[in-house]
């Protein structure tokens, strides 16, 4: 490799994170540490009916007897579970304010820092925004248009006050609480997320958006969404996170689960931009997500993109299980790994029913000492009749000092179905680049515009005002420039 | 002198390729270089462009008053020097609006003109096509993938045409090209072809010098350029081939 | 009975057991045995199999009276007879073949492979009962046959084979397994290719429905040497092929392919592992299976490119055709990549026989069962019209004839 590359590749390495500012707000605090005091602490916070908390009870006695999954490619001490707060909120958030001139007007500064304007009118059109501040939901826009269609989308934790037939028909039957230790440690002490519901037929009109943002220290998130588009509805669904700069490495184990019944689609977006750490490996965040769609009824459909740049340790298979005859499953991801971020993330599709069709498009990048894992399962069950399944991951290395790693897990119990699996691994092409720089670019520009390319067939799955923002993010992971 | 090649010698992987070749072009001319295959042409299109993988082991080269070695690739580009590639790279993904666009206002960045807007850059690019008979669905799709030989050289004149150099170079452009498409691509180098700035066309066949008259002939064999003079040479190499320069 | 007891109830039968350093490192493998859970989940060894089979089994094996037959009639090509995993001794300008109980102990245990996640390759250094080393001697070029016969019903063969492979040598070696009584074959070869060298190595198994067979091979190559291994299955019994390839010195080249063709309520478990730890060497993968009845088959790829491979390539292909309701395949090819000039890819592909191709045949006037046999056939073409030995290709044809007739 000739120095200039060497030398580009050192500026990526050194990375800024733009988020990484801190809002000097106060926090409301339980104690560190898990038990059942503080879950009924969580519980009370959140003025909780008594099924709820005996739920959260349940699924902590089920984590305590619980390991950590230990099958991904991932390398890092042990968590503390003691040594964490469950539960933040900005000082004064007992209730809920009712509209945005009760928030306290640092939280709508941190937003607007962050390029999320609260204000209705700014906000961009045809987008309602659900914001997450460490454990509370501060802001649910454009609600009142919403509620004119009978859809429901406001936080997890107000749902489970007016909606509580819903929540306990629907919580926990995607993601059982005792699926594995995240899962049943997310049911146990989850604080906030959001809470969609689309009635029959509805085709929501504007994608709806949730917005997640760790402030306090020490804390750990755990957000619970839940999105339900019933028979006939349609739903754009976008998610963003970012946390500010630490040493100390932050827990996020969040839960998404997605039921769509029959002729129902469900379009699942995440731009996620946690804080990854700096170029020693020191902070970061520790994702580790759980995220499955359940595909219920006939010609269903549910659709993930995802576009992970964050964390210091990502742990996520966003997955579809379809059940319905004629569902369909999707799932596209860019994952870029720098410095040393380690990622060990794809997707499981189970096809159950007949006629069932899935797709993956999974594009790694590895840059710096980082490790980018694509790991995946398909799986076809006896019933299966004529399922099809594609996939494709290709991963590329920028750096001979980073691993790339393919993991696909491929079983087929069924005769009529057809299962096919590509993957290539290789370094970025130096002819390519000779070209680009040909016609004027600069090396940095070539690469990005050559990643860019490379990561095409997920960004274009993006909305539109979304796939902007993610090129530049991809750009941006691979430049030392700030923005 | 616009572009001054001094006693060059280029080694590639223990094997010396260029071996003392001086050439001089000036502003307004038209040179062609000719040659067997494993003369050498491709090599100097390559060296004069910059590409990384050669080591100079003599000699300097001079364009538009730079020490054309103290600049990277993109820097020669910026300063306005094009190469039509042989053999043009497929880059899966990248659409060619942007890509050029980026192109164009980085050169125009370094030579302090102001950077053209999306909807202007989109207008040119579309009137460009228009000239060369390229279809605008061919806009749409990622820069040389799934093009076929014609289709990618007729893109690279396009692209020629966008960045309007001072200096082009043309490595084997009528290679693989029908009549039709080096009528087309030829059309294109001769709208483009001013006062002002100079071509320098490597071929391998007198056909494509029917096309584009050149105002000096070279012949190159085994790394030097062993005889010039007008295009007369190229009526010589047509009847008799290189043989009796080797 | 289970392992331990097992053990200490034969123990003087076992090779090397009155090796103290040995007997320290078996306690060891007991100790792996009497704590693991046998985690099936976790521990691709065991997928798909029986383990009462393999855990709780009657150890019994026989001294052979008959001697094994070296066979040189040919110039340059060697046929042995091996019985009950032994084979007797002998030596002439070209080959070497020694017993592996006359083989020095230090030599021995330095071939020695620890898979804390094979049990089956545990299985066999704790009950190793035969084997033999054969070297290639320098720039020699050889062919060897070898048949596999097992005498008794009920026996349990722990072999271990060594082969060498000296420097300018090239081999081809041809090894047959067709057993007929209820046994247990365990064999483990270890390979190594000196500089320049080559091996061919075929491997035709088909045994009947109640013998098992599991085999394991670890094969290194040193600077431009080249190692190609070709599995041909047809066994009614079950047979486990794993086969690990480690690609030690520049230049140098493994290709391991296999076809399996399974029926009834057959299965055979399958992996290739390919490990570049140097520059400039080149892999190939590439597994292919027939699957009918209530058959069941995994196969586990992994190509693991090291840090210094620079300018490695690395190929693999899983392909399985399913020709019933009932059976099914799991495929996991996996790709652990640490260099960046590389250029890896694989591919995989389950599904039934393509039925537009069999409208096409039928339409011409072919019956379904005529049309799903050529395509099968024409589904492994490309294996079979690659084996340049034509007796061999012979034998396999039959075999193929064999199973296809089964086929409704």
């Amino acid at each position: 490799m000739n120095s200039e590359t060497l030398n580009t590749l050192d500026s990526y390495s050194k990375n800024k994170y733009k988020y990484g500012f801190v809002t000097e707000i106060d926090s409301e605090k339980p104690k560190k540490g898990l038990d059942e005091d503080t879950i009924r602490f969580i519980s009370l916070k959140k003025n909780e009916p008594d099924w709820m908390l005996e739920w959260r009870l349940k699924a902590f006695s089920k984590w305590k007897k619980m390991k950590e999954p230990k099958w991904a490619n991932l390398n890092f001490p042990e968590i503390d579970y003691q040594d964490i707060y469950y539960y933040s909120a900005p000082k004064g958030f007992d209730k809920k304010p009712k509209d945005l001139s009760e928030v306290d007007p640092k939280l709508i500064e941190t937003y607007n820092k962050l390029g999320i304007p609260l204000e209705e009118q700014k906000v961009l059109a045809g987008v309602a925004v659900d914001v997450v501040f460490d454990s509370v939901s501060v802001a649910t826009t454009y609600k009142g248009e919403l509620e004119k269609l009978g859809i429901i989308f406001c936080s997890i934790g107000e749902a489970i006050q007016k909606h509580p037939d819903l929540i306990k028909k629907y919580l926990g039957s995607v993601i059982p609480a005792g699926d594995h230790s995240f899962s049943a440690l997310n049911s146990a002490v989850f604080t906030d997320g959001s809470f969609v519901y689309i009635p029959e037929g509805v085709k929501c009109p504007m994608e709806l958006s949730t917005y997640f943002r760790i402030n306090a220290e020490n804390t750990g998130q755990f957000e619970r969404t839940l999105i339900i588009a019933d028979k006939g509805s349609y739903v754009s669904y976008l998610e963003g996170c970012t946390a500010p700069k630490r040493d100390d490495n932050q827990l996020h184990a969040a839960n998404v689960e997605l039921i769509a019944f029959e002729d129902a689609e469900i379009k699942y977006s995440t731009v996620q931009n946690w804080y990854p750490g700096d170029e020693d490996g020191i902070g970061g965040i520790y994702n580790f997500v759980t995220k499955r769609g359940l595909c219920a009824g006939k010609n269903s459909k549910i659709s993930w993109t995802q576009v992970e740049t964050g964390s210091a340790i990502t742990w996520k298979y966003p997955s579809c299980i379809l059940k319905g005859d004629n569902s369909i499953g999707e799932f596209y991801s860019v994952a870029i790994t720098n410095n040393f971020q380690q990622a060990d993330t794809g997707t499981k599709m189970t096809h159950i029913g007949k006629n069932t069709k899935s797709k993956i498009i999974s594009k790694g990048i590895s840059l710096g000492k980082s490790q980018n894992t694509y790991r995946g399962e398909v799986s076809f069950l006896r019933k299966a009749d004529k399922a099809r399944n594609y996939t494709q991951c290709d991963s590329l290395l920028v750096g001979n000092q980073c691993g790339a790693h393919t993991v696909p897990y491929i079983d087929s119990k069924n005769n009529t179905a057809v299962i096919e699996h590509e993957a290539s691994t290789s370094k970025i092409n130096e002819d390519q680049l000779y070209y680009c720089r040909q016609r004027g670019l600069s090396h940095e520009e070539a690469v990005s515009l050559i990643v860019n390319g490379f990561c095409k067939q997920v960004l274009q799955e993006l909305p539109m005002e979304f796939a902007v923002e993610a090129q530049k993010l991809v750009s941006i992971s691979l430049e030392g420039s700030v923005g | 002198m616009f572009l001054e090649i001094k006693d060059l010698s280029v080694k590639i992987e223990n094997k010396n390729i260029l071996k003392r070749l001086n050439l001089n072009i000036n502003k307004g001319e038209v040179h062609a270089i000719m040659g067997p295959n494993g003369s050498g042409k491709s090599t100097l299109a390559n060296v004069l462009a910059g590409k990384e993988d050669y080591e100079i082991l003599n000699g300097r080269i001079n364009f538009k008053d730079n020490d054309l070695f103290d600049l990277n690739i993109e820097e020669r580009a910026q300063e306005g020097m094009f190469l039509a590639f042989q053999y043009p790279v497929e880059i899966p993904g990248v659409n060619i609006t942007p890509f050029l666009h980026s192109a164009i206002n980085s050169k125009r960045k370094r030579m302090n003109e102001e950077e053209i807007d999306n909807l202007s850059f989109a207008k040119l690019l579309k009137s460009k096509a228009n000239d060369l008979g390229i279809n605008i669905d061919m806009l749409k799709r990622s820069v040389n993938t799934g093009f076929s030989g014609g289709e990618k050289k007729r893109y690279e004149i396009l692209q020629m045409s966008i960045l309007n150099p001072d200096l082009a170079i043309l490595d084997e452009t009528d290679s693989g090209l029908d009549i039709d498409a080096l009528k087309i691509v030829t059309d294109g180098v001769n709208k483009l072809k001013t006062n002002d700035n100079s071509f320098l066309i490597i071929t391998h066949y007198q056909k494509l010098l029917n096309y584009i008259k050149p105002d000096y002939v070279h012949v190159m064999v085994n790394g030097s350029i062993v005889k010039s003079g007008g295009s007369e040479i190229a009526a010589e190499i047509e009847k008799d081939g290189f043989q009796k320069f080797q | 009975m289970n392992i331990q007891d097992n053990y200490l109830k034969n123990k003087k039968n076992i090779f090397f057991s009155e090796n103290k350093d040995i007997q320290s490192h078996r306690e060891k493998l007991i100790n792996i045995f009497e704590n693991d859970r046998f985690d099936k989940k976790n521990n691709e060894s065991l997928k798909n199999i029986n383990l009462k089979n393999f855990i709780d089994f009657k150890y019994k094996y026989l001294i052979p009276e008959e001697k094994s037959v070296i066979n040189n009639n040919e110039k340059n090509s060697y046929s042995i007879v091996s019985i009950n995993g032994q084979c007797s001794s002998y030596k002439d300008d070209k080959i070497e073949i020694t017993k592996i109980l006359d083989e020095d102990y230090n030599d021995f245990s330095k071939n020695d492979i620890i898979e804390n996640n094979d049990h089956f390759v545990n299985l066999n250094s704790l009950f190793l009962n035969s084997g033999f080393k054969i070297v290639i001697k320098k720039n020699n070029n050889i062919k060897i046959k070898i048949s596999n016969i097992i005498t008794d019903d009920d026996l349990t063969i722990f072999q271990k084979n060594n082969y060498i492979c000296e420097e300018g040598s090239s081999l081809n070696l041809i090894e047959e397994y067709e057993n007929r009584n209820n046994s247990t074959s365990n064999i483990l070869n270890v390979i190594k290719l000196e500089k320049n060298s080559k091996l061919n190595h075929f491997l035709i198994q088909d045994n009947s429905p109640n013998h098992n067979l599991i085999i394991t091979t670890h094969s290194s190559c040193k600077n431009d040497s080249t190692y190609t291994q070709k599995v041909y299955n047809f066994s009614e019994g079950y047979v486990r092929n794993f086969h690990y390839s480690e690609l030690i010195e520049a230049n140098s080249e493994a290709d391991l392919q296999g076809i399996f063709f399974l029926k009834d309520n057959n299965t055979s478990n399958n992996k290739t592992f390919v490990k570049h730890l140097a520059e400039d060497c080149k892999s190939n993968q590439v597994y292919k299976g027939i699957l009918n009845d209530r058959s069941k088959a995994t196969y586990f790829s992994n190509t693991h490119v090291d840090q210094v491979a620079q300018r490695t390539e690395g190929y693999q292909l899983s392909k399985g055709v399913l020709l019933s309701d009932n059976a099914s395949y799991f495929s996991k090819p996996e790709l652990k990549i640490y260099a960046d000039d590389v250029k890896c890819s694989h591919g995989s592909t389950i599904g039934p026989i393509d039925e537009n191709a069999i409208f096409y045949l039928r339409s011409r006037g072919m019956s379904k069962i005529a049309a799903t046999k050529i395509l099968i056939s024409s589904f492994i073409n490309e294996e079979l019209s690659s084996i340049d030995n034509e007796q061999m290709s012979e034998i396999i044809n039959k075999k193929l004839v064999r199973y296809l007739s089964k086929v409704k």
